[in-house]
């Protein structure tokens, strides 16, 4: 009798200790990455860089001062947050459009935007590439930006959202004389406030991570994001404290938006299913 | 830059049916037609940012990959049309059927490694009421991350002499094992990598699907006498196949696009044994610049990704 309780309560604690060591094991590479980046240049092989005798700044201090870090900060977050504006705008625009308009080949054009969702960004990386470079982008903050506006899942998402708005609440706007901009200003934007807070948050982290088109686009030192410059600065011989140095630096940003938001993005991935 | 942009043509066909079909009913019939003449200019003004970015940055490339696939255009902007050379060329390129074995290869590790991954993390947090937000949110931190910095983080993870994991190894006077460095090992490292950098995302689809299914029907089984194996492998797991389904699919397209943890972690090595088709897309188009022929690799990836398509919908088709 004793026994057997005592083992369904083993039972009944064997998915939560499991789930605790899972953790664990899932937040180690993040743990290595900040004790490494911290600890003092001796303390680059296993035991002592995750136990190191003393903690120290200079890694961050150094590759701060002595590499493009600092201005590769600027281009992400120039690419990141222009990206994030000009979406939602545009697709928040359009997804009024699509949603509330009536015009010719409204809907052929919808599909037709929809299957470029089957089409990877791989297949047409070198068209794009040729593109923006007969067109003078390279190496430009236009280049790197403009040709990732064209965003299906935004467009989609904000269609979703608009179509559910009472119809009832735009004739009567427009009864009272507003224009069609005044109306997109002063109804349908403060109304969707939730969907474009959501897509913001993943235009965001989509861009901020994004590395095959900034890696082609961005081929100076000068115009490399923080993710390009990452894997240019591990490809040099530069020492892991420093490489986990920057890789802390370019995930704080990621981390600072997931853990303010974070109820509200997994609950809406859970909802929508957005993936980059 | 892409603003004061005329406004977007409205593509042929569907546009002159509008005014035939509104015509001249009753009075109030003209009014309608002004307002709906109205509406079109409107909606197509407002959607025509989004338009024109897709007709030049989204429909322009596609075609161009097409266009550009069959020729032999190099980086001075020369080109000749060569039919499908490009096409047999690959035929012929032991680099190219190499690049393929890879690419399936990963697959074939990639996918089954994060739909586990995701399915056993799902079903624990769908068991374990107790701080379930705090684990849900630690599981699916490394999403947010980039594939980059996972690959930066994990090849010192791997490393043969500094790395954690043969450090630890080390402690069991075992290893060192030189993950990246031998080719049969690389290819799992690297899928363990992306792995742990996106299974988050599938947990959160799973959960939402087990969340889903009506707590009746496991409940039921109970009384029946069913074990928590049984009632997983035979009420849970049926219940869950169309969702599972779909992020076997979502993670099988992942996969056939590997290319930025190679390029971090090992650079195609060791003797190409994580060179993957983007990989060669990649080194043809902007190591040898070879676009018509790295054009026809990323129609070959397009290929694959459309046909993985293809066979979702048909399936989910035929489920529901």
């Amino acid at each position: 009798m004793a026994a057997s309780r005592a083992a369904s309560r083993t039972g009944r604690l064997t998915l939560p200790v499991l789930l605790v060591l899972t953790a664990i094991v899932t937040i180690t590479p993040f743990a290595a990455m900040v004790l490494v980046a911290f600890a003092p240049e001796s303390g680059q092989t296993f035991p002592d860089a995750l136990i190191p005798d003393r903690i120290t700044f200079a890694n961050f201090e150094h590759v701060l001062s002595s590499s493009d870090v600092p201005r590769w900060t600027l281009n992400s977050l120039i690419f990141s947050f222009v990206s994030v504006v000009l979406i939602l705008l545009f697709a928040s625009m359009a997804g009024y459009a699509f949603a509330k308009k009536r015009f010719p080949g409204r809907d052929a054009l919808f599909w037709a935007l929809l299957a470029t969702l089957m089409v990877p960004f791989q297949a047409t990386l070198i068209p794009s590439y040729i593109l923006v470079s007969r067109l003078g982008g390279v190496d430009t903050y236009w280049g790197m930006i403009v040709p990732t506006l064209a965003n299906v899942q935004a467009i989609f998402l904000m269609r979703q959202f608009i179509v559910q708005l009472p119809d009832e609440l735009f004739e009567a706007a427009e009864m009272d004389g507003a224009s069609e901009w005044r109306i997109f200003t002063t109804i349908v934007l403060p109304l969707v406030r939730p969907a474009l807070a959501t897509l913001g948050v993943f235009v965001f982290l989509w861009h901020w991570n994004d590395f095959l088109w900034p890696l082609v686009i961005g081929q100076s030192g000068e115009m490399q994001t923080l993710t390009v410059g990452l894997a240019t600065l591990q490809s040099e011989n530069v020492p892991i404290n420093q490489i986990m140095a920057g890789a802390t630096i370019t995930v704080v940003p990621s981390l600072l938006v997931f853990g303010l938001l974070q109820r509200y993005l997994t609950d809406s991935i859970a909802m929508t299913g957005l993936k980059g | 830059m892409s603003s004061a942009a005329p406004v977007a043509s409205p593509p042929g066909g569907t546009a002159g049916t509008g005014p035939a079909a509104a015509g001249g009913t009753s009075p109030p019939g003209g009014r309608r037609r002004a307002r709906r003449r109205r509406q079109a200019r409107v909606g197509l003004l407002f959607a025509a940012p989004m338009l024109l970015l897709f007709a030049v940055f989204r429909f322009g490339p596609v075609l161009g990959a097409v266009l550009l696939s069959l020729t032999d255009y190099r980086l001075s902007g020369e080109w000749t049309f060569i039919g499908f050379e490009n096409y047999t060329r690959l035929g012929g390129d032991d680099l190219f059927w190499d690049s393929l074995r890879v690419t399936l290869l990963y697959v074939v590790i990639f996918v089954p490694l994060t739909v586990l991954m995701s399915l056993a993390t799902a079903a624990m947090l769908h068991q374990v009421v107790w701080r379930r937000g705090l684990f849900r949110g630690i599981f699916f931190l490394p999403y947010v991350t980039s594939i980059v910095l996972a690959a930066v983080i994990w090849k010192w993870i791997y490393d043969a002499e500094d790395g954690l994991v043969n450090g630890l190894l080390g402690l069991a006077s075992l290893g060192p094992v030189d993950f990246l460095g031998r080719g049969e090992l690389v290819l799992p490292s690297i899928a363990l990598t992306s792995a742990w950098k996106g299974f988050g995302y599938s947990m959160l689809i799973l959960l939402a699907g087990l969340q889903a299914i009506p707590r009746s029907y496991t409940e039921a089984a109970m009384i029946d006498g069913a074990g928590p194996w049984q009632r997983f492998r035979h009420v849970t797991l049926p219940l869950l196949r169309p969702v599972l389904f779909f992020v076997m699919v979502i993670e099988t397209i992942t996969a056939f696009q590997v290319f930025d943890a190679m390029y971090v972690m090992t650079g195609g090595g060791p003797v190409r044994s994580s060179f993957s088709l983007v990989y060669m897309l990649y080194d043809s188009g902007f190591k040898f610049f070879d676009f018509g022929y790295a054009s026809a690799i990323g129609l070959v990836i397009f290929v694959f990704v459309l046909g993985v398509s293809l066979v979702q919908r048909r399936f989910l088709g035929r489920e529901d």
